[in-house]
């Protein structure tokens, strides 16, 4: 396995994409939320929001639109493994937004576990949107086990 | 403000076809979660789910629990893998309740995902949190109109 460590502080291509009302109800529906704010602008305005707000993973669909950099991590998708991640909520997203995604390698660690070597990459991702609002923090976690 | 344990959620069976749609929705194609053979030869018995479909099915029972536009801060971390076949069951409740940055009251909570499957013991699956912010005027507000 090689050491990736000296990967810390790598900045991936900024993107932009738009918050868009098909993609929030496809979502929804993907996760079994059956919140009307989700598929009903009116019930989402009701609920005091300007359009369908965006449900609280929705960040994954960045997959999406981020930029394809050049490969620096090189996982093996046979031994990769979803850590965990966590969410900060600074302000609203709904329909409509254009968010720009930064996001950095903040950290890497190689660790001995209980399922031999392994090397955990924690990826931080900050969302802004049109009105230069920084409007969610996601720093998530990946793992990729050692070679067998 | 949340009830101090949240009530039960079931969901599932989750299928195949579950995982193809949140690949789909959320635009993780790794053909771990939906090829069968590319699983296998990784030395899983078959596919399994995103860890990012089970947070997201646990982010929208912890909005309708906490409040959607109260929550700040959702957390998760992966401890086993979803089968096909397997039903969620997911749980949370209250761990501290404070006194939040602007006289608000700050809610923190835990959060659990056990899968299910027949002839299987439960296995908890996702351990997570979230932290829930309920502003003293809106409680005041509430307040009032009870009154």
């Amino acid at each position: 396995m090689s050491d990736r460590r000296h990967l810390v502080g790598h900045a991936y291509t900024p993107y932009t994409f738009p918050v868009e009302h098909g993609k929030v109800r496809e979502f929804a529906l993907a996760v079994k939320d059956e919140d009307p704010v989700y598929r009903d602008a009116g019930a989402a305005r009701d609920a005091g929001y300007r359009h369908l707000p965006a449900p609280p993973t929705f960040s994954a669909v960045t997959s999406h639109w981020a930029v394809r950099d050049a490969d620096v991590l090189r996982l093996d998708l046979r031994r990769v493994l979803a850590g965990g991640a966590e969410w900060e909520y600074l302000s609203e997203i709904v329909a409509g937004d254009v968010l720009t995604v930064r996001s950095r390698i903040a950290d890497v660690q190689e660790k001995t576990g209980s399922r031999g070597p392994m090397t955990l990459i924690v990826t931080e991702h900050d969302f802004v949107n049109q009105h230069e609002e920084t409007v969610l923090r996601l720093r998530s976690t990946v793992i990729e086990l050692g070679e067998q | 403000m949340p009830a101090t344990v949240a009530p039960e959620r079931r969901v599932g069976p989750l299928t195949r076809t579950d995982f193809v749609r949140y690949a789909g929705a959320g635009g993780d194609f790794n053909p771990i979660h939906h090829d069968e053979i590319f699983a296998r030869s990784a030395g899983y018995p078959s596919v399994f789910g995103h860890g990012l479909l089970t947070a997201g099915i646990l982010g929208g029972y912890a909005a309708s629990w906490l409040g959607r536009r109260n929550m700040r801060r959702f957390t998760v971390r992966y401890v086993g893998q979803v089968w096909p076949g397997d039903t969620l069951v997911l749980g949370g409740e209250v761990l501290r309740t404070g006194t939040g940055p602007d006289g608000g009251t700050e809610v923190e909570v835990g959060l659990t995902v056990h899968s299910e499957a027949e002839g299987r013991e439960p296995r908890l699956v996702l351990r997570g949190g979230a932290t829930a912010v309920y502003p003293a005027r809106a409680l005041a507000r509430a307040a009032g109109s009870r009154a």
